[in-house]
């Protein structure tokens, strides 16, 4: 070859699968390449036509659509496509044509062959489809991260390293003293007739024995906590992680068939980055002041680094995240109520948004409503919780969830209203699905319980579900809401970039990845009645029960764990560089691999939402 | 611009039969026994070669030729296994500014043939084919001093101009080039073609290449066939 197309192999071996060739191999390409321009609009490659080459996008843009005129793919510059036809070594299926003005070098069909015999990694990137490529990408992802996400994956049963210490609850508090420092453990099971009745600990014996003064010759069930949270051991570490923290607990009695084979506390849990967020959450729940909340919260952007660090799943992180600002809710609730007193009528405070689905990263906007009783009185009771909500979002505030831009939070009198009154909202907002309805409904459906009467809670959840799965309506209307959202599936440089303004080419890794699939498992799930918010429950249980397809269900949470997998890689590395956070990603940070992967991702998605669309025959909006 | 009757085929045929009745001889003789196409033949059935020169200057009686680009279009498509990169050893030494701009030094221009011997092989490669230049006029000034000089004879052979091509589509709108419009980058740029770096004689024939690829297409418009002279004119 001809030193001189420089250019040319430049261009190539920035190309994946291109760029994995050895050297030797790279240089024989350019001479074989022919060159071809396409104008805007006209059609490159026609449906019966023989394939002939490979085609590289060197730039511009093209469509593949499929033999119903559906849309495939879009292409974008170092995009290949034609490789599955000259596979298969049939005539083409598809129509390919230029939507924009495209150079386009062909590489002939019997090089690609060599190539593919040549090297095994060359050919293995045209091998399967996109899904699987995706997943074992995430794989590798996480399997790569060394071993502190094994020791989270780990069962507890492979984790209990000694037989449960137990007592009979008839035992006096000092012999349970004396056989926790014989035994050197520092948690006690208390049992009667082989059945857990409670638990003490090293705490208890401080705090409610010697601090006190309480004879140590009492019976130790005086002093024991009943019946004490328990865990399967067949569960993670990580999940034991997330149980103590959501029951400020630091021994959870751990069950197999029955029985209780051991204890875990977050020092038997070994690892830092395991314990953290049960530290930061009994260290939330030590608080007495929203400035101690304050202080804790500093720390919280450190635990997204170190939770991504240890190569946990993006699932477990927003679940970790999420804890904590559940507990910082809770804790100033409870200090709302020690100021204003009890509520006068029962009441219920719910978080919307991505906290109510387990999904929040650092830097959320605190998105909440309260439910409250029908007996409430406007004239007599509103004052009080209206100071109530202004307390705890304010209190939110200061700790850095800062005001939902969109104004949904309970210190809206809109959104604090009595349950008949959130009943009637909902009602017209599924009758009358305007765009502002439809904007409303994908806030409000997600919701969790965060404190007050939980009861209060379900009753208003299980009204809501029934009334929206009924009518085909009102979900086409969701449906056309949740495409409107597109991944940006190839376009220049493989990406539609964000242009103008400070996020100049990055893709927003929320609202054109993970947004759209939170959408997409709504209106599925709303249909089927089910109440998880979690999305990759909703997606798991659409599912099961049938609505989705196995492969398109699977494939949708693959490509959610990838998006949400970058999406926290890119907030922590910024934040380890001393930059805030956001869900701005530029291309340039990942590697020509990842950047195919999250491609891959987004083509699910794509994929997916068509399948909606159909479904619900969003096109007659 | 090259002299008016370069755009006409029937006036360069009968150049040609005239020059072969002088009993030009050798290379240049084999060269004009190939007819000019036909100026209704279409630019898909044609086989093209895109050619660029760089030179120790503009003018072709004092300057020389360091090296040729060439590369090969046949069916609307480049074909780069026919692109060829030659150096020429220039008689006198490279000027220093022409350097900067080409990349040419004297040390690689040591390395290059003569002009005596490169000739002959360029002729070989332009037989029965159509030469795409932009701004055709230093390739044709020099490569007709060449022939000039080593066989006493121009040559005389087609010639798609893709800066003429371009000023000509602006005229018919009534518009006129800014200065610098019609580079060869920047016209690239207007046809969404990529941004090459290096300016050596086969990446500038390579781009003028792909420059006429594109001017073609976006002429050719809905199912319509290009002609040979309609990107003559």
């Amino acid at each position: 070859m001809d030193i001189e197309l420089v250019e040319i192999l430049d261009f190539l071996t920035s190309c994946p699968p291109f760029d994995i060739l050895p050297e030797s191999i790279q240089h024989t390409l350019p001479a074989k390449i022919s060159i071809r321009y396409a104008r805007r609009g006209t059609h490159i490659l026609e449906r019966g036509d023989t394939l002939e080459f490979l085609q590289i996008i060197r730039t511009g843009a093209v469509e593949i659509f499929k033999q119903d005129g559906q849309l495939l793919v879009r292409l974008g510059e170092g995009d290949i496509f034609g490789a599955q036809t000259l596979q298969r070594g049939q005539s083409i299926v598809t129509r390919t044509e230029a939507m924009e003005d495209t150079l386009l070098y062909q590489l002939p069909a019997e090089t690609f062959f060599e190539l593919c015999e040549q090297s095994e990694q060359f050919k293995d990137y045209f091998g399967p489809l996109g899904a699987d490529r995706l997943k074992r990408a995430i794989q590798n992802a996480e399997d790569g991260q060394e071993s502190a996400f094994g020791l989270m994956a780990i069962s507890l049963g492979e984790i209990i390293s000694r037989k449960p210490v137990c007592l009979s609850t008839g035992a006096s508090i000092q012999s349970a003293a004396k056989l926790m420092t014989d035994e050197e453990v520092s948690s006690l099971l208390l049992v009667e007739d082989k059945d857990l009745v409670g638990i003490i600990t090293d705490r208890d014996l401080r705090r409610r024995v010697l601090a006190k003064g309480l004879d140590p010759s009492q019976p130790v069930s005086r002093v024991m906590s009943e019946a004490p949270k328990k865990i399967s051991a067949h569960r993670s570490s990580f999940d034991a992680m997330l149980t103590m923290a959501e029951n400020n607990t630091h021994h959870l009695p751990v069950h197999q068939d029955g029985q209780i084979v051991g204890v875990v506390t977050p020092y038997s849990l070994l690892q830092n980055q395991c314990t953290s967020v049960v530290f930061m959450v009994s260290k939330i729940n030590l608080q007495q002041t929203i400035e101690g909340l304050q202080d804790v919260c500093t720390q919280i952007p450190q635990l997204l680094v170190n939770l991504s660090d240890s190569g946990t799943t993006a699932q477990s992180i927003g679940h970790a995240l999420t804890v904590v600002t559940d507990t910082i809710s809770r804790r100033l609730l409870r200090f709302a109520e020690r100021a204003f007193g009890p509520a006068p009528v029962p009441f219920a405070w719910a978080a919307a948004g991505s906290q109510a689905r387990n999904e929040q990263t650092v830097q959320s906007d605190q998105d909440h409503c309260l439910l409250i009783d029908d007996s409430y009185i406007p004239a007599q009771h509103g004052a009080y919780f209206e100071k109530l909500s202004h307390y705890v979002s304010d209190g939110l505030n200061i700790c850095g969830f800062v005001y939902c831009p969109g104004n949904a939070m309970a210190t809206n009198s809109q959104w604090r209203q009595p349950i008949r009154v959130w009943r009637r909202m909902f009602r017209r907002w599924i009758q009358e699905p305007t765009p502002k309805a439809v904007m409303l409904c994908s806030i409000f459906f997600d919701l969790k319980f965060i404190g007050g009467d939980e009861s209060l809670f379900w009753y208003f959840r299980d009204c809501v579900l029934d009334n929206a799965g009924k009518n085909r309506i009102f979900l086409a209307h969701l449906a056309a809401n949740a495409s409107r959202n597109q991944p940006p599936v190839g376009f220049f440089r493989n990406f539609t970039l964000i242009r103008g303004g400070e996020h100049d080419d990055t893709v927003n890794l929320k609202k054109n990845g993970v947004i759209p699939i939170v959408d997409l498992a709504r209106v599925y799930s709303l249909e089927k009645g089910i109440k998880d918010v979690n999305t990759r429950k909703r997606l798991e249980k659409c599912r099961d029960s049938g609505l989705l397809s196995g492969r398109g269900a699977t494939d949708l949470i693959d490509a959610m764990a990838f998006i949400e997998l970058t999406r926290i890689r890119h907030q922590a590395k910024r934040l380890r560089s001393g930059q805030s956070p956001n869900n701005y990603l530029p291309p340039e940070e990942l590697t020509p691999f990842e950047r195919d992967h999250l491609k891959d991702a987004f083509l699910i998605v794509r994929t997916m939402q068509s399948a909606m669309e159909q479904k619900y025959q969003i096109s007659r909006f | 611009m090259l002299p008016f009757w370069w755009n006409n085929l029937t006036l360069l045929e009968w150049q040609r039969r005239w020059l072969l009745h002088r009993s030009v001889s050798g290379p240049l003789n084999s060269f004009l026994q190939h007819p000019m196409p036909k100026r209704d033949a279409l630019i898909s059935t044609l086989d093209f070669m895109a050619l660029d020169l760089e030179t120790t200057g503009l003018f072709a009686k004092r300057d020389e030729i360091l090296s040729i680009g060439m590369v090969q279009i046949q069916g609307c498509r480049i074909h780069l296994n026919t692109a060829s990169h030659m150096l020429v050893r220039p008689q006198q030494a490279i000027p220093e500014e022409s350097a900067i701009i080409h990349g040419v030094t004297d040390d690689m221009s040591r390395t290059g043939k003569r002009l005596e011997s490169v000739l002959p092989m360029v002729l070989d490669a332009l037989k029965g084919k159509v030469l795409i230049a932009h701004y055709a006029r230093l390739e044709i000034t020099f490569l007709q001093a060449a022939c000039r000089r080593i066989y006493g004879y121009p040559l005389v052979l087609p010639v798609v101009d893709t800066l003429r091509m371009e000023s000509t589509r602006l005229k018919h709108s009534n518009r006129y080039a800014k200065a610098g419009d019609l580079r060869l980058d920047a016209l690239r740029a207007s046809y969404s073609l990529p941004r090459y770096r290096a300016h050596n004689a086969l990446s500038d024939a390579l781009g003028a290449g792909e420059l006429f690829l594109a001017m073609i297409a976006h002429r050719a418009g809905s199912g319509e066939m290009l002609t040979l002279g309609e990107v003559m004119r």
